[in-house]
């Protein structure tokens, strides 16, 4: 177990390898990022082996009485600054420790990450097959996974600060994986701006409890909060400031706009950004730094708050979308949303939960859009207009697809409706009407726009673009399939098997044990709207039965502002445009004006000016110098005399 | 019976006279000519302090004299050395002028 | 009798001084100096310090207005006339002067002595030059030698200023 370190590092290392020998490595280097994650799943099932064998006497391990989980920890001197017995006392020396924690939530998280990079990875030996720069995809595939596998383990902030940036450089790489052409080259840079400015948040959260607490470990920040010593004034606003480093990597509104343009990257990328790195990151930070935000009731209401607005938000948008990867974006942006809105309330076991499920039938979904974009031959949009009744041509994908959205729909005995109803459970309780009401219309939109998609692309009636498609090759679908079994059968891990095991509530809390709560209501509402939701979306795509036109049409106003993605993008453009290159203008005079001219320019000035006054008595004339020497001495001479009378 | 102020008064004469030749000419050869003077003037100035001073007992005997003959020494060297720098300057530049040996000016 | 002597040596090194600074021709200017430089001998004489004199006449007199003429002429060009005194010549008549009488004053003011110049036995200089002064002696040798070789190099014409088709020089 406290190899677990090694999990990260494989591919860390894998990464410089494949830039610097991608030329002589077979496979431009692909084997060895698949081979580094490999090991990193493997090493990872030998790590979850020791977890469970491990108990609190374990000398790292202990049990947390914070979070209340059996928590191991590792870690290592990473340098002292100041001199610590020197300095007035040992406290005024800053020391640092990198390592490893691992508890529960590390544990589903590495498993998560590690299992599907490698699906990713595998699969993209088909999918990228023939790219120009095939081995440097496969090198910040690398790297990207070994950044979310280090932030996953990092027991302090700084370090997961380091690891969230570098997840955040190598988005940005791997969204503009293909840069000559500017879709790409612009979703990259706004995915990194974007979040970058929730990344702000974070990084003066991480101050401000280095203020507080004089540490940067978790668990002494934790600590802290726990003790009363961070003010609750001061925790709720490290909660906030932590959250908006959340809410920008797990695209909350309103810093959810990156997350649709990403999908300009390769397929497989976003399939990765979307079910096993970048967007759990921001979940999993508000999970790790629970304590912190279970302190402050305001910052949990905050969370439920956008988690709400951008599940609904999302989910109306991903109703009318019109483009396959666009619609499964903003299907993860709603989910996402759910996870934050069952943190919000409190449900902490419900939204981890939420995040595997989602995280292995959203990865499903994408490599499903993958392999139909694959088969039609499309590289960039799918539009789910001018695609459809893939059924025949691609049996295998389409069985898959369906699967993960039937299980992301939330129908019953599939992953996704045990999760989510874990959730509506979680909001039920804890938080007020309104809340319960939206996250049911949530979880019927989520149902009817899943439905949509896969009616339209695999059931309906064939499309133009069609024609030549043909199934994917062997690699791509066999990880479909894999996928496809835990998209069915995650869920089942839930309840209470007999035996040993006492269900995911049993291994993955907060603060208490649960057990799975079957709330027989709220189940059956839950069932209703999703079956409904896909029998009304098989009526009007399958059978055409009843046509939404009419629907259409009365309500066009209100469709065109959900389609205009309810104007956030112009919404920026506009405060960028009027707002913020008003005030740069300002900015950049006050800049050229008083600090380049007058600050910069100015003392330059100055001396040259001086220089080319000064100069003048520079002759060049050796009996001037000789003159100046022979008054000197004069000088002297009178001085000394004076002195001396 | 001459006093030494006289001595000393000649020195102080033939060294502003050599000062000004250094400061006013404009010929490299006329302003080595001049140092000569200069050197000349500490010369007096010291003979005559060490021929004024012998039987005082403040310095010993011949002292002055022998720091001159350094001063001689010295000289013969310099004047040397300076005709050969304006040879090599003449034939580099083709003048003795120093005006025109300003590289150093800006 | 010796004052009359000292009138006479002032003028002539007074005004061979005058001379130098004073007239346009080079060679004029050299022996103008050869003038002065035998007055200061003569002064050297009234000051019982006649090995002096002697090394005066010899170096001075000999080897060093040699050497000035064989520069003047090896240098000579239609430019010596052209050369006049520089712009800053009040300057430097001012400077001079000053300095002159601050050197005068100084003098002037130091207390009297009231010794005579005496005539120490001539053997005596020998001596003391060489066991008391005997490493500057030395020394001074040696800088004699450091400039006679620094002055071969730097006067000697390189291959690489060699004019027209004279020979190259080989490298020494």
């Amino acid at each position: 177990m406290a190899l677990a370190f090694l999990i990260p590092i494989l591919s860390f290392v894998a990464c410089p390898l494949i830039i610097l020998f991608q030329r002589w490595i077979p496979g431009r280097g692909a084997p060895v990022a698949i081979l580094a994650i490999l090991g990193g799943f493997v090493l990872w099932a030998l790590m979850t082996i020791g977890f469970l064998g491990a108990s609190p006497a374990d000398p790292a391990c202990a049990v947390s009485d914070i979070t209340g989980a059996l928590t191991c920890h590792f870690s290592t001197t990473w340098f002292q600054a100041g001199i610590p017995g020197v300095a007035a006392s040992v406290d005024d020396a800053i020391h640092l420790d990198w390592g490893i924690l691992i508890d529960p939530l590390t544990i589903v998280l590495l498993g998560l990450i590690t299992f599907v990079a490698l699906g990713v990875q595998i699969y993209s030996l088909e999918y990228m097959k023939g790219d120009p720069r095939f081995g440097w995809y496969y090198a910040w595939q690398a790297l990207f996974v070994a950044a979310m596998l280090t932030l996953a383990l990092a027991d302090n902030f700084l370090l997961l600060y380091i690891a969230w940036e570098l997840v955040g450089l190598c988005s940005y790489l791997l969204i503009g994986f293909w840069f000559e052409n500017p879709g790409p080259r612009e979703a990259a840079k706004k995915a990194f701006v974007v979040t970058r400015i929730g990344d702000v948040g974070l990084l003066v959260g991480i101050l401000l409890i280095w203020l507080n607490v004089g540490s940067f470990s978790m668990t002494d920040a934790f600590a802290a909060v726990e003790s009363g010593a961070m003010g609750s004034g001061t925790t709720t606003a490290v909660a906030i400031l932590l959250l908006l480093g959340a809410m920008g990597k797990s695209a909350q509104f309103p810093f959810h706009v990156w997350l649709p343009d990403a999908m300009e990257g390769p397929t497989p990328v976003s399939a990765l950004i979307h079910a096993a790195t970048m967007v759990i990151a921001g979940v999993y930070l508000v999970a790790r730094a629970f304590p912190i935000f279970s302190a402050s009731p305001e910052a949990l209401m905050v969370i439920a708050s956008v988690g709400m607005v951008t599940a609904l938000g999302a989910a109306t948008i991903a109703l009318v979308s019109t483009d396959l990867k666009r619609i499964l974006a903003y299907s993860t942006v709603s989910h996402l949303g759910l996870m934050m809105l069952s943190l919000g309330a409190l449900g902490w076991t419900a939204a981890v939960f939420h995040l595997m499920a989602h995280g292995f039938a959203k990865a499903l979904l994408f490599l499903g859009a993958g392999s139909v974009m694959h088969g039609v031959g499309a590289h960039g949009d799918v539009d789910i207009r001018r695609v459809g009744g893939l059924r025949k041509a691609m049996p295998l994908t389409a069985v898959v697809f369906s699967i993960g959205a039937l299980s992301l729909g939330g129908i019953p005995i599939l992953s996704g409706f045990w999760s989510k109803d874990e959730i509506l459970l979680a909001v039920s309780h804890e938080l007020p009407v309104i809340f319960i009401v939206l996250a049911f219309a949530t979880a019927f939109l989520s149902a009817l726009y899943m439905a949509r998609a896969m009616f339209i692309v695999f059931f309906g009636p064939e499309g133009e673009d069609t024609h030549h498609a043909h199934e994917s090759p062997l690699l791509m679908t066999g990880v479909l399939s894999v996928l496809a079994v835990l998209a069915v059968g995650f869920g089942w891990i839930a309840f209470n098997w007999p035996g040993s095991f006492g269900g995911f509530g049993s291994f993955v809390y907060y603060d208490h044990a649960e057990g799975f709560h079957f709330n027989v209501l709220l189940g059956a509402l839950s069932i209703v709207l999703a079956v409904g939701a896909f029998a009304l979306a098989w009526l009007v795509y399958v059978r055409r039965a009843w046509s939404h036109k009419s629907l259409r049409a009365r309500l066009a106003p209100v469709l065109r502002v959900v389609e205009r993605r309810y104007y956030v993008d112009e919404t920026y453009q506009w405060f960028i445009d009027r707002i913020i290159l008003t005030v740069s203008a300002a900015l950049a005079f006050f800049d050229r004006a008083v600090v380049n001219d007058v600050g910069i320019n100015g003392p330059g000035d100055v001396v040259r000016k001086a220089g080319v006054a000064l100069r003048l008595h520079v002759t060049g004339h050796v009996y001037s110098y000789a003159l100046v020497v022979a008054l000197g001495v004069i000088a002297l001479a009178v001085f000394w005399w004076l002195r001396s009378v | 019976m001459v006093p030494l102020l006289y001595f000393q008064l000649l020195g102080a004469a033939l060294f502003g006279i050599g000062l000004y030749g250094v400061l006013a000419r404009r010929s490299a050869v006329l302003i080595v000519l001049s140092i000569e003077l200069m050197l000349n003037a500490v010369n007096i100035n010291l003979i005559s302090a060490a021929s004024y001073l012998n039987g005082t007992g403040r310095f010993e005997a011949f002292d002055g004299q022998i720091i001159a003959i350094f001063v001689i020494t010295v000289a013969a060297a310099e004047v040397g050395l300076a005709f050969a720098i304006i040879l090599r300057m003449y034939r580099n530049r083709g003048t003795v002028n120093v005006d025109e040996i300003n590289l150093l000016k800006w | 009798m010796q004052l009359a002597l000292f009138v006479i040596v002032t003028i002539l090194t007074l005004g061979g001084a005058l001379g130098v600074v004073a007239t346009r021709n080079v060679v004029h200017a050299a022996l103008f100096l050869l003038l002065s430089l035998l007055g200061a001998a003569g002064v050297y004489l009234l000051l019982f310090a006649e090995f002096l004199a002697l090394v005066q006449v010899l170096i001075y007199g000999g080897a060093v207005i040699i050497v000035v003429l064989f520069a003047v002429m090896l240098t000579r060009s239609s430019e010596y006339p052209r050369i006049t005194d520089n712009r800053q010549w009040p300057l430097a008549l001012i400077t001079a002067a000053a300095l002159s009488v601050i050197l005068g004053a100084a003098f002037w003011l130091a207390p009297d002595l009231a010794t005579e110049p005496q005539a120490p036995a001539f053997t005596g200089l020998a001596a003391s030059l060489f066991t008391k002064w005997a490493l500057p002696f030395e020394i001074a040798s040696l800088v004699l030698l450091v400039a006679l070789i620094g002055a071969i190099i730097i006067a000697r014409v390189q291959s690489s200023t060699t004019a027209d088709n004279s020979p190259v020089e080989p490298e020494g």
